[in-house]
């Protein structure tokens, strides 16, 4: 299992962090490091199944062609970033001569902590009732070949679920599933929590990357602190944090503890930095909330709405309003498609 | 309107219960409006939270969430408050003002006042050993290792919801979906007389076996604790196979290696 979590590994942040290169290069994002580009290229990965797996389950396609399909959009994304070598040379070579600065204690209970969520994670289990749902879609998607037209808790054919159906998250490890080859069941309770762990975590060190420019001792308390608090949590099962140390695969979860911090990144950043590229990222973390869960249709243009409509009374600027909706739109849009599909 | 006040409650307390997060936020949220110089940052790490707080009790908005979302997960609302950065940010605030050791001292500090407050998640009790690579619970394997593929079966309560985790190949009579027919004092229905002849602690075997035999259960999964008015064979299944936990039965007239799943094309 360790060769199958490592390649597993490899695919995913090996591959989102290329694909971030390219999508860097493209909105001319320099100097940001190889995290950024991981969680960069995760939020790209996902808003492109979104794009791709919506229609496809629509026009009931075989798991198999959204294989081919999706594999084939991540590799020619992926092949781009090849193409900027220069620059993950130049980030290479730069953490290489800063590494040291992050030996701080903060950094070290970060890391600690972390090690020891992951190895608890690893060898507990932790008897999710709804996975007889989401896991057996995966499941059913590899084995059955369809997307969604089998009533995952009994194997019965039905007609899709619309709740559910534009926020097909299942079939984003049914994907590896098929590409590493083990069975979802396993990818999910045995492989996501190596992937889905630190891609949270990434992104807190990315908002403390900003909060804390000038100050690294205190970048690595901020990770500790957040940290500690997803470990530490009220409300099991209900506070959207605490999905990340108990099930990390389900897709609820990444929408709380990944996607909507990393929204927060992005409007962070947009605070200070008005470029297009910040609120293009936005909408396209939005659009990957919207694969995630079906609540993430609603939540992510909400969480958004809120932040940029304080932003706007804050600097007396409409324009944070303006383009805060605008990198709304794919979630609006999916949001008006919902609604005709549920009544 | 009272309605939604006593969810909103209900959700919220249930949210922050057990530990000294809201608090805990909320002393944060006030530090980082008081003491953060820079406005962008006082609204986004301050204010932000205490909006989110707001559209969530808010009558108009409330209500409006409520009916979108349902009102089953209004408490996600509760997901918008990000107690993961303005905590820390707040805490970050104040250490700060620390330099050299002092602030290490007061970092390991906040970090012991930190788990204090809140409730160690993994120490929860629904956290088990795991004892297999699909992490369901070993009785269920011991179950599928023995039972053929492509079947049709009626199994267990405690099996239903991970049987098809181990073998997608198995199809369930019912499955989650019937778990609301535990409230019905006499089934309608097929399935329902089926589903609560399941639960009886002593099974009438000649009402339970021709109405899983009538929906196509080649298989039967029973815990071993049931006892049985009957003989198995008498009403057309035998004992197939049994487990530390499980007996399992089949129907009498099936062949090995046959496809019994029920709804495949």
């Amino acid at each position: 299992m360790r060769l199958e979590i490592l390649q597993t590994s490899l695919l995913f942040f090996g591959g989102t962090c290329l694909s971030g290169y390219a999508v860097r290069r493209l909105l001319k994002l320099e100097k940001e490091g190889i995290l950024f580009s991981v969680a960069l290229g995760a939020f790209c990965w996902w808003a492109l199944m979104e794009l791709i797996l919506v229609p496809m389950t629509m026009r009931l396609a075989s798991f198999s062609s959204f294989t081919v399909i999706y594999s084939v959009a991540v590799a020619i994304f992926a092949l781009a970033g090849l193409f900027c070598w220069r620059d993950i040379l130049d980030d290479l070579r730069k953490f290489a001569g800063n590494w040291r600065q992050y030996l701080t204690l903060g950094h070290l209970a970060a890391l600690l902590l972390i090690v020891f969520e992951l190895w608890f994670i690893h060898h507990h289990m932790y008897l999710e009732w709804d996975d007889t749902y989401y896991v057996n879609l995966a499941n059913e998607a590899v084995s059955s070949d369809k997307i969604y037209w089998v009533y995952p808790e009994t194997g019965a054919q039905a007609d899709f679920d619309k709740r559910y159906v534009l926020s097909l998250w299942p079939i984003f490890y049914a994907w590896l599933s098929r590409l590493i080859g083990v069975v979802p069941t396993v990818m999910a309770h045995m492989i996501m929590p190596w992937l889905m762990i630190p891609l949270a975590y990434v992104v807190y060190v990315l908002i403390g990357r900003r909060l804390f420019e000038d100050d690294v001792q205190l970048q690595g308390m901020f990770l500790a602190f957040a940290v500690l608090i997803h470990l530490f949590m009220s409300g099991e099962h209900t506070t959207g944090l605490t999905f990340l140390a108990i099930t990390p695969w389900v897709g609820k979860g990444v929408l709380a503890a990944i996607i909507v911090p990393a929204l927060f990144y992005w409007i962070l950043r947009a605070a200070h930095d008005n470029g297009a590229g910040n609120w293009i990222l936005l909408g396209i973390t939005g659009l990957g909330g919207c694969l995630t869960s079906s609540v993430g249709i609603l939540l992510a243009p909400l969480f958004i709405g809120l932040s940029v409509f304080l932003l706007s009374l804050q600097k007396r600027q409409i324009r944070y309003l303006a383009y805060g909706i605008l990198s709304c739109l794919p979630c609006i849009l999916l949001g008006l498609y919902y609604i005709r599909l549920t009544h | 309107m009272q309605e939604f006040f006593e969810i909103a409650t209900t959700d919220f307390a249930a949210t922050f219960e057990g530990a000294w997060m809201l608090p805990l936020l909320l002393l944060s949220a006030g530090l980082i409006l008081w003491k953060e110089p820079d406005w962008t940052r006082k609204i986004l790490l301050g204010g932000l939270p205490l909006a989110a707080i707001f559209i969530y009790w808010f009558l108009p908005t409330g209500m409006l969430l409520m009916k979108l979302l349902g009102e089953n997960i209004y408490w996600r609302i509760l997901w918008l408050i990000l107690l993961a950065v303005t905590i820390p940010y707040a805490l970050c605030l104040l250490l700060r003002r620390c330099r050299g050791l002092r602030r290490q001292a007061a970092f390991l500090l906040c970090l012991v006042l930190l788990a204090l407050c809140g409730t160690p998640l993994l120490a929860s009790e629904e956290f088990l050993d795991s004892t297999n690579e699909y992490k369901i619970p070993q009785y269920v394997i011991d179950v599928c290792e023995l039972l053929p593929e492509n079947i049709h079966a009626v199994v267990s309560n405690r099996l239903l919801p991970y049987i098809r985790l181990y073998d997608t190949s198995i199809t369930l009579e019912y499955a989650r979906n019937a778990f609301v027919f535990v409230s019905l004092e006499e089934g309608r229905s097929d399935i329902e007389k089926l589903y609560l002849e399941m639960q009886e602690d002593e099974i009438d075997l000649s009402v339970l076996a021709p109405l899983a035999k009538s929906e196509g259960c080649t298989f039967i999964v029973l815990s071993n604790t049931r006892t049985y008015i009957g003989e198995w064979e008498d009403n057309g299944y035998t004992k197939y196979a049994s487990t530390d936990e499980f007996d399992i039965f089949v129907d009498m007239d099936y062949e090995e290696g046959e496809d019994t799943r029920k709804w495949i094309d």
